[in-house]
């Protein structure tokens, strides 16, 4: 039955589109429509000429360019709708792309490392089963497990330093500060975000590493609980601001509501704004954790580059690999099913996140349609 | 809070109890500063300050403050101190006190006691539990007290007694070793415990109750936004001091000490580490290369992306009904903002490379780079042309111009001013990213001043498809983010190059920081202009 009603809206929704089609060429003039078409053919061939390594890419690309210019030149209304189309559209394919080529590369070694489990062969399913990576001498095996430890690692200590941090901070800034307080920490707090990755990664290489194996008594440097902290600080701006327009989205009504009834700013703060802001506070902070995973040069420049487990598991104050940093630091001198490896750990980086994100903006999505508020 | 008027409507007078709950803040402050300069080593542990060893010091200064926080809050139940308590401190008081206890009650009973991980285990419980009843069951001003002002006696009197002395050292005992010492434990503990004394005597000053938790949580608030922005500043004050001395290294001021720009003007300073490559007969070595590769990134980038993000915002905003198509660019863009830069990188790598000629390119990078400012140019404008009053569009639209003339000639001026500052805060973020172009575009660690890429020049024509060409696009170069990783990787090998290697890399550190954060600077002033401009419409 919900099926059935499902591809009913279905073809309602298609037959809208048809109708507005045709609506869209019963009202535009026969020339216009020529150069519309030219537009999006040429285009369209361009594109299929650069996903196939043609020469001959550049002149479906000079056409569209000519078709654009004139189209300009005399139908600019249905030109600029044409092209602000073919923006649109072209945002959900590089998307796509992304999907399909770094897919496409990770079979091979999908491939090689099936195993079987109770008579059924899964492919890759070998490289989450045991913890070891060899890409040199046989067996070789391309294991993810050690990376996927690390990511884990330095994500938690990340996250506990970010979430906490980022929630005062955010509410500092959108409850507590004084306006001029916070006309110097809220470009501060952006500041932050824009110091570049790998300036923080060099301090942490150069102060932090050689400060913590001292402190901890370690053999050599890098340690996950070091890189989880300067990534737990990366982090933080990307909470402090998501959280930040989670807190000022709460009506102002319903804080001076608790307010007039003598409670004070903090009562508020935690028994009105922060329940009510629940649910957007909780996404920045899952956003916050998908930058963590994603970041890269930090980890990449502070961590030993070992791919193996630490011993025991729970040991943060040595640091081997994480999935960012396997890739950043073999691209170099991989080929063949290395490479496709390693385009394996950016499949999983990139799934990881993707499925953050949703979540994320699922439940910024139901928060703002809970309070009412308009998107 | 916005739009809340604040007036102390009772103006007390300082009293003598005040004072004391002040003086308990501020001691817990100098505990606070002290911890911080320990562990960062600026006060030795094993040395003495005005003739005190540290240890000693700091325990002495625990138990004191952890003294005065219980004298204050039984003298409150007994009725000598003025207070308005509730019945409980409450479950978060309670958690906070629990697990400070259940750590040294873990600590001591499988450390101390030899009573292995049960025992432990077992010890953590029992002490972590007690800690918990003892803050949520008697009234608040005993109970936010006298657990955490307990906590703070213990731990100075562990320091006190030598118990933990600055040789103390606690081997893990794990296949890879680790240990953790007094060096690492002393700031650490002594950190902690200054902020629950803070926090208790910040509610005392308070006088318990609704004031009293105000009072403790603002301390905590303000003390974490003061540390964000205090770590901001010693960050880039670090850099900055470091990288000087090589920036300036060989630097010249004076006419015609310059090189030549425009033809025969010279320019009247010369700063050879960022005017000169890396040659062999160079006086000092530089980085002109990759910042001129930065710069053209940078330029490439917003190339592709502005126009394609501006039109995808304009189409979406402006031309499309909201439902499913939009529903889903929105999911994209969101998931392409969060995807991370290594997989762009992958991406370029395994899109871009094979074809632009098959190996790393400027023209890649740029693509790649691109790819990645191109949701953040959407999201931005998006929220700029939505933020365009309704009446706008209607009072255009009314004089019968057509959706076009009314989207380019009110939308798009009214919603410049976002796009602008969001494209700068964009541009500051990819410029200084290093993962994408590490696989699409980077070349060696050090690039000859003479490949310094001239894109405008590097333009030909030629007789067969595609007819032009461009060879520098089509050549890997630098950029200062992959310079500066390539320079951390390259490690003792690059002596030989550059006379002072760490100069060099907190040199050019400081470059990117500069190039980097000057994007920021223009971003944010560029928006505070432009709200200034707005206010006085």
């Amino acid at each position: 039955m919900a099926s059935a009603t499902r591809s009913e809206r279905l073809n309602a929704a298609a037959g809208q589109q048809v109708q507005r089609v045709r609506d869209f060429v019963d009202d535009t003039e026969p020339a216009a429509l020529i150069v519309v078409t030219l537009i999006a053919v040429s285009l369209l061939t361009a594109f299929v000429g650069f996903l196939a390594v043609s020469n001959l890419t550049v002149l479906p690309f000079l056409l569209f360019v000519a078709a654009t210019g004139y189209g300009w030149a005399r139908h600019q209304e249905e030109t600029a709708l044409i092209l602000t189309l073919t923006m649109t559209v072209s945002t959900l394919l590089i998307l796509g792309l992304i999907i399909v080529f770094i897919f496409r590369e990770s079979i091979p070694v999908i491939q090689y490392e099936t195993a079987t489990v109770f008579g059924v062969r899964v492919p890759g399913l070998r490289m989450f089963l045991q913890p070891n990576w060899d890409a040199v001498s046989p067996p070789i095996r391309y294991s993810m497990v050690p990376m996927i430890h690390g990511t884990l690692l330095v994500t938690v200590i990340a996250t506990a330093v970010a979430g906490p941090l980022g929630v005062a901070a955010a509410l500092f800034l959108s409850e507590i500060a004084p306006a001029v307080v916070r006309e110097f920490v809220k470009p501060g707090v952006e500041i932050l975000a824009g110091i570049p990755s790998i300036v923080y990664g060099f301090i942490g290489f150069t102060i932090l590493s050689p400060w913590a194996s001292d402190q901890f008594q370690t053999t050599g440097q890098g340690s996950y609980l070091f890189v989880g902290i300067v990534v737990g600080l990366m982090a933080l701006p990307t909470v402090v601001s998501v959280a930040e327009d989670a807190l000022s989205s709460v009506p102002e009504s319903m804080k001076s509501g608790s307010l007039a009834v003598g409670t004070t700013d903090w009562q508020t703060m935690t028994s009105i704004t922060l329940p009510a802001a629940f649910s957007g506070v909780s996404a920045a902070v899952l956003l916050g954790v998908g930058r963590a995973i994603g970041e890269t040069m930090a980890a990449t420049v502070m961590l030993r580059g070992v791919p193996r487990l630490t011993e025991p598991l729970v040991n943060v104050f040595y640091g081997q690999e994480t999935l960012t940093s396997l890739i950043a630091r073999n691209y170099g001198e991989a080929d063949g099913l290395q490479m496709d490896a390693l385009f394996v750990a950016g499949v999983i980086l990139f799934i990881t996140v993707l499925v953050i994100s949703i979540g994320a903006q699922y439940i910024e999505w139901r928060m703002r349609s809970k309070l009412g508020g308009e998107a | 809070m916005a739009g809340a008027t604040r007036s102390r409507l009772v103006e007390g007078e300082t009293t003598a109890t005040d004072a004391v709950a002040g003086a308990t803040v501020g001691l817990s402050a100098v505990l606070f500063v002290l911890a911080v300069a320990a562990m960062f080593e600026r006060v030795s542990l094993t040395e003495t300050i005005a003739g005190l060893p540290t240890v000693a010091l700091l325990g002495g200064l625990l138990i004191a403050l952890g003294v005065a926080v219980i004298v204050f809050g039984v003298g409150s139940r007994l009725g000598y101190v003025e207070t308005e308590p509730d019945s409980s401190a409450g479950l978060i008081a309670s958690f906070g006190a629990a697990v400070p206890w259940l750590v040294i009650g873990g600590g001591v009973a499988s450390e101390t006691l030899g009573l292995g991980v049960t025992g432990g285990a077992a010890g953590a419980v029992v002490v972590g539990g007690l800690a918990f009843v003892a803050t949520a069951v008697p009234r608040e001003d005993v109970g936010s007290t006298v657990p955490l002002g307990a906590l703070l006696a213990f731990v100075g009197a562990v320091f006190l007694t030598g118990t933990i002395g600055p040789a103390w050292l606690w081997d893990l005992g794990w296949e890879q070793q680790a240990s953790i010492t007094a060096e690492f434990l002393v700031p650490a503990a002594t950190l902690f415990c200054a902020l629950y004394g803070g926090w208790a005597a910040a509610k005392a000053y308070g006088r318990f109750g609704a004031r009293g938790r105000h009072m403790g949580a603002y301390v905590l608030v303000y003390l974490n936004a003061l540390s964000i922005i205090g770590f901001l500043f010693v960050l880039i004050a670090f850099v900055v001091v470091r990288g000087l001395p090589g920036l300036l290294t060989g630097v010249q001021v004076g006419a015609g000490v310059g090189p030549q720009v425009f033809g025969s003007f010279e320019l009247p300073v010369s700063l050879p580490f960022v005017m000169n490559g890396v040659a062999l007969l160079n006086d000092f070595q530089g980085v002109l290369p990759a910042i001129v590769g930065t710069i053209w990134l940078v330029v490439g980038a917003v190339l592709f992306a502005v126009p394609l993000g501006v039109g995808a915002a304009i189409f979406l905003t402006e031309y499309a009904e909201r439902g499913r198509f939009t529903q889903a660019v929105e999911v994209a863009t969101n998931g392409l903002w969060s995807t991370p830069s290594i997989v762009f990188g992958l991406f370029g790598f395994a899109f871009l490379v094979p074809r632009f000629g098959n190996r790393k390119s400027l023209l890649a990078g740029m693509l790649t780079l691109g790819f990645m400012l191109l949701p953040l140019v959407l999201i931005t404008s998006r929220e700029a042309m939505l933020s365009v009053p309704d009446e706008y569009r209607d009072a255009s639209a009314a004089l019968g111009v057509s959706k076009w003339q009314t989207v380019r000639s009110v939308v798009l001026p009214a919603a410049l001013p976002g796009v602008v500052t969001g494209v700068i805060l964009g541009v500051g973020r990819i410029a200084g990213e290093t993962a994408p172009i590490l696989l699409t575009m980077a070349g060696g660690t050090f690039v000859p001043g003479a490949q310094t890429v001239d894109v405008v020049g590097g333009f030909e024509f030629t007789g067969s498809p595609p007819f032009v060409a461009n060879p520098e696009l089509l050549q890997a170069t630098s950029a200062l983010p992959y310079q500066l990783y390539a320079l951390i990787s390259a490690g003792v090998g690059l002596g030989s190059n550059v006379s002072d290697p760490t100069g060099f890399r907190w040199a050019t550190a400081l470059v990117l920081l500069v190039v980097v954060l000057s994007f920021y600077a223009i971003g944010i002033g560029a928006r505070y202009y432009f709200r200034r401009q707005l206010r006085h419409e």
